[in-house]
């Protein structure tokens, strides 16, 4: 029985290729579709995966409160630990760890390595793959490093490298105890290290850490049978025991949320973070799927009619209504079959690209039982839902009526298919409307006033060399001509790190404490960052003479004294300082924010990471290579790694770039797959209708007016599509938007011109096949034996 | 009105060439009656569907009203046709979709006729076919002979010079058919030209003058006697 149902489908198939290949083609490009975001959805879901116990690992979070805003850090101070395994039962191991981007050298090679600080008990937690050495001897001496594999080629080679040194920093050398697996690309990417030492080097180059500066992480595989709740009502108030007004708050947070979770709100309580966007793509994919699935079912019934008689001949031999569902079933679930075949070969061919864009390297592997058995799982579904309303509505004819030729109206049909056209055109509409946004807010960004100049700028990390020589490497860029200013400063404005409460002015109610970043800059910053000073004075080109003195943005001013806070003294603990300028607001950390927090710049002497450079934009490349020689002359050794401020932004847009491109595509794969659709519906239409064109024509109908006449119907649904998607578009826009206080207006050109759009594209597709139809002869269509 | 000089027609399949046309050459003069006979293949639809230019020659010349038309490109012939000629076929290709009141505006609307004066001609044409009362109904709705009545009706209702009919009471039982073949009459009567394609040698005598066909040409041509 199958075997005939078989045979019957594949000469439908066969005999109606063009459909066919519309339908296949169709359902291919929507299951390749489905395949890529699965495949994706699949590596962000099983991020940290590689620990086998991730769930039972943590990290704790630190959160504060100042006002009515909380802020939740992953940053903790350094003495925690210890207090932990001394006075928390039920811990288990804890391990500190600073992560650090450090320069290695051998021989002539100098490469930047990210890697982390770690305590021996990092090992109990984290169980790594070592290739070389062992967990309990690796850290036996403190100059000891542990590597990965990469890293250790990158140096040596494929040779052993068992007790070869490198040098850190061109200081101290460490001997490698160890080589472990590289860890796999989905692993959370501030986790990733390249190399571990021990903590002990860091705490003793840092004596800060002493302290109770919040700064490192704190690591947590707390005992087996350890109730995590009570754990965390411990930590809740520990800080306190010993700090009795600190405003940390401490917590576990398990590494199975570190990748998807990992964002909090106002309020402090955690939100999704990479999350919505794989429940939104995966919606999206799905959705993909469905309008592929509608073009078989609109051309399925469309073509009913055609296929009237064969299913009145069964009916009246014997045939069951059951038997002709499955018939009809199993002829979709054979074309799904097709399309898979197609699409494997489209998914080879697009991973590639698709890899670029969401910056992974996915793979599909036929051989591994998950991804064979999730693209058989889409086959199947996709072709019994694609099947199952054509299979309904095909089995339902009257035999009587199908053999004496009486053509029901089948207007229950034609409205489901018009109202299945309108889906996918108002998907498509709405597609094309979030592409459109996501690019005007990317652009709305970038080109947002920042308040310093973002094009101008290159970073450059500041080691010893260059903070001693700043002053001759700053002379010789300058008077050059290469710069026009340079400064040190702790950090680039997209990312300023450290920030802290308790700071006291007055007037200020000392109950309200409110949350201050800080950052270290030198003299000449302003003036370097292209910063606008709105009161006081910039500081003192003499650094010495600037002690004490600070300047502060507009934020921080105001809540000081409207008026004017120059002179103004803040203090904070035992130390305090006099307001010396008041910079104008500029966009630091958030860059989608529209308030801008209350911000102290403080003269040093040494607490920098970056050299600042402005430099003229237009003459980027020369000023490289003047930069690049001073650099050699001061600080050689070192690889002269440039940072441009205005790609440092793009990177802080990547999500916001990655959801762009992907609305772009998924818009491009629902109009061309709805468009398919369209294009058989019409060509079917046209077919159904060609007597009457030929008899139209034969009255002296024009071309013009037969394609009008053909086309108009379809150009009404995209009307009614638009109608759908325009406020649906307008309520996602709007709930999006939210997430960015610093956004466009919604404008309604957007709808204009994706209405247009797609209207100008249904139409190219529509009127196609009614010009072809009204340019063929029409005697051809109206021979009456 | 037409006249035609070894006009032939091929039609060329994948192995097969036909010769649907072979050196034919007749003449109709306006207000003339012609009817044209032969058996089934004998290339009659094939002349009708050139005379009235929905289709092409492959040689010989077609004056019409003294015009050479076979070079005519297919913009003048619709123009053309859509002022002179009317149809009516065997099988009435009538549209569904359309009441017959709109069935018969049609040509109206194609050549371009404001609404009130379209309106004003249908209801005329209507009358006189005395279908007038069924004006809001679907071809579907309707009776053979009120179809043809229908189709008749669209074919005059531009007043054109000549009516080409082919086979028009084919799909009609012997009275309605006579009903179709006296209304031809009296179009004529009125100074339509009309050639007709039949089949029935009781139709033809309505004519005045029978053409006859074998293989693609004519072999005899004689005036009615009746007439
Ligand atoms: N479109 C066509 N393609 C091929 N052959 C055709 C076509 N139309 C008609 N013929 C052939 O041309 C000849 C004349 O046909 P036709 O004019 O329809 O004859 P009649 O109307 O007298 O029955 C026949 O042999 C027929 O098979
Ligand atoms: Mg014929």
């Amino acid at each position: 029985m199958l075997k005939n149902y078989i045979k019957i489908a594949w000469r439908n198939i066969w005999n109606n290729k063009g459909y066919t290949f519309l339908n296949i083609f169709g359902l291919a490009i929507g299951i390749t579709c489905a395949a890529l975001i699965l495949l994706w959805i699949d590596n962000e879901m099983s991020y940290n995966e590689y620990f086998a116990d991730y769930e039972d690992i943590y990290t704790i979070k630190n959160t504060q409160t100042y006002g009515d805003e909380t802020f939740v850090f992953e940053a903790t101070p350094g003495p925690l630990a210890e207090l932990m395994r001394n006075e928390i039962p039920g811990i288990g191991n804890v391990s500190r760890s600073a992560s650090s981007e450090s320069l290695f050298s051998h021989e002539e090679k100098n490469i930047h390595q990210t890697g982390k600080y770690v305590e021996p008990e990092f090992f109990e937690i984290f169980e790594l793959k070592f290739i070389q050495g062992d967990p309990s001897t690796a850290f036996h001496d403190l100059h000891s490093i542990v590597v990965t594999e990469s890293m250790a080629r990158k140096f040596f080679g494929s040779g052993d490298v068992l007790n070869k040194t490198l040098r850190l920093n061109q200081g101290q050398s460490y001997v490698i105890t160890a080589v472990i697996e590289d860890l796999p690309e989905n692993i959370s990417p501030r986790f990733r290290f390249s190399w571990l030492s021990p903590f002990k080097n860091y705490e003793n180059a840092n004596e800060w850490l002493q302290g109770w500066n919040n700064a490192i992480q704190t690591y947590v595989k707390p005992e087996a049978n350890a109730d995590i709740v009570s754990l965390n009502e411990t930590l809740y108030g520990f800080i306190q025991t010993k700090l009795e007004d600190s405003e940390s708050h401490l917590s576990l947070y398990p590494m199975d949320r570190w990748r998807l979770y990992n964002e909090f709100d106002k309020n402090g309580l955690e939100k999704e973070g990479i999350f919505k966007y794989v429940r939104l793509f995966g919606i999206i994919a799905g959705i993909i799927l469905i309008i592929a699935c509608i073009n078989f079912m609109n051309l399925a019934t469309a073509r009913s009619e055609k296929r009237a008689r064969e299913i009145g001949v069964r009916k009246v031999l014997g045939a069951q209504r059951k038997m002709l569902i499955v018939q009809f079933l199993s002829e979709s679930v054979l074309l799904a079959f097709l399309a898979t075949l197609l699409s494997i070969a489209l998914i080879y061919i697009f991973l590639p690209p698709f890899n670029d864009l969401v910056n992974k390297q996915l793979i599909l592997d036929l051989s591994d039982p998950l991804h064979l058995g999730a693209l058989l799982m889409i086959t199947i579904i996709s072709g019994i839902f694609a099947g199952s309303f054509p299979s309904y509505y095909l089995s339902s004819f009257n035999p009587v009526k199908v053999i004496k030729g009486i053509k029901s109206k089948s207007s229950s049909a034609a409205f489901i298919r018009k109202g299945l056209v309108v889906f996918q055109f108002s998907i498509s509409i709405i597609l094309i409307i979030a592409t459109v946004l996501v690019y005007q807010q990317i652009n709305h960004v970038k080109n947002r006033d920042l308040g310093y100049d973002n094009e101008g700028l290159v970073f450059l990390p500041a080691n010893e060399n260059i903070k001693k020589n700043f002053q001759a490497i700053s002379n010789e860029l300058i008077s050059s001509g290469a710069a026009n200013e340079l400064s040190l400063s702790g950090h680039t404005p997209v990312n300023i790190g450290s920030n802290g409460g308790g700071f006291q002015w007055p007037g200020k109610d000392p109950e309200n404490d409110v949350l201050v970043s800080m950052e270290s800059v030198s003299p000449s910053y302003i003036k370097t960052s292209g910063m606008e000073l709105i009161s006081g004075q910039d500081f003192n080109p003499n650094v010495e003479a600037n002690e004490s003195q600070v300047i502060i943005n507009e934020t921080l001013a105001k809540m000081i004294d409207k008026e004017n806070a120059v002179g103004k003294v803040i203090t904070r603990g035992d130390s305090q300082a006099t307001v010396r300028g008041v910079v104008k607001d500029f966009v630091y950390n958030n860059i989608f924010g529209n308030e801008t927090s209350p911000l102290i710049l403080y003269p040093s002497s040494q607490d920098f990471n970056h050299l600042v450079i402005n430099i003229d934009p237009d003459k980027r490349s020369t000023a490289v290579s003047a930069i690049e020689r001073v650099m050699e002359k001061y600080n050689p050794g070192y690889p002269t790694e440039l940072i441009y401020a205005d790609e440092k932004l793009e990177e802080f847009m990547s999500n916001e770039n990655m959801v762009g491109k992907l609305a772009a595509i998924f818009a491009g794969l629902a109009i061309i797959i709805s468009c398919l659709g369209l294009f058989g519906l019409a060509a079917f239409t046209a077919e159904r209708r060609i007597k009457e064109i030929g008899i139209r024509k034969v009255l002296g109908a024009s071309v013009g007016r037969i394609t009008t006449l053909l086309s108009v119907d379809f150009m009404k649904l995209v009307l009614i599509s638009c109608l759908i998607a325009f406020p649906l578009a307008w309520w996602f826009a709007r709930n999006w938007l939210e997430n960015y206080p610093y956004r466009i207006d919604i404008s309604i050109w957007i709808f204009v011109v994706a209405g247009l759009l797609a209207f100008l594209i249904a139409f190219f597709t529509v009127s196609f096949q009614a010009l072809k139809a009204a340019l063929t002869n029409p005697i051809n269509n109206l021979r009456t034996e | 009105m037409i006249k035609i000089t070894n006009l032939e027609k091929f039609y060329k399949t994948e192995e097969v060439q036909t010769l649907a046309l072979n050196k034919l050459s007749f003449e109709v003069k306006e207000g003339e009656f012609v009817a044209i006979m032969g058996p089934s293949g004998s290339g009659k639809s094939t002349l009708l569907n050139i005379l009235g230019m929905l289709d092409d020659s492959d040689g010989g010349s077609f004056l019409f009203n003294g015009e050479e038309v076979s070079d005519y490109n297919e913009r003048k012939r619709a123009h053309l046709r859509k002022h002179n000629i009317g149809f009516v076929f065997q099988s009435f290709n009538l549209i569904d979709e359309l009441s017959v009141f709109e069935n018969v505006e049609l040509p109206l609307i194609y050549t371009g006729i404001k609404l009130a004066e379209r309106k004003e001609k249908v209801h005329s044409v209507l009358e006189k076919m005395q279908i007038m009362h069924r004006r809001n109904h679907f071809p579907q709705q309707l009776s053979g002979g009120q179809q043809q009545r229908v189709a008749v009706a669209r074919a005059v209702v531009n007043n054109p010079k000549i009516i080409l009919a082919d086979e028009p009471t084919g799909n009609l039982d012997s009275s309605t058919g006579n009903e179709v073949m006296d209304l031809l009459c009296e179009l004529n009567e009125a100074g339509t030209t009309i050639v007709m394609v039949t089949h029935s040698e009781h139709d033809a005598r309505f004519s005045h003058r029978i053409i006859r066909m074998l293989d693609g040409q004519k072999v005899t041509e004689n005036l009615n006697v009746l007439v």
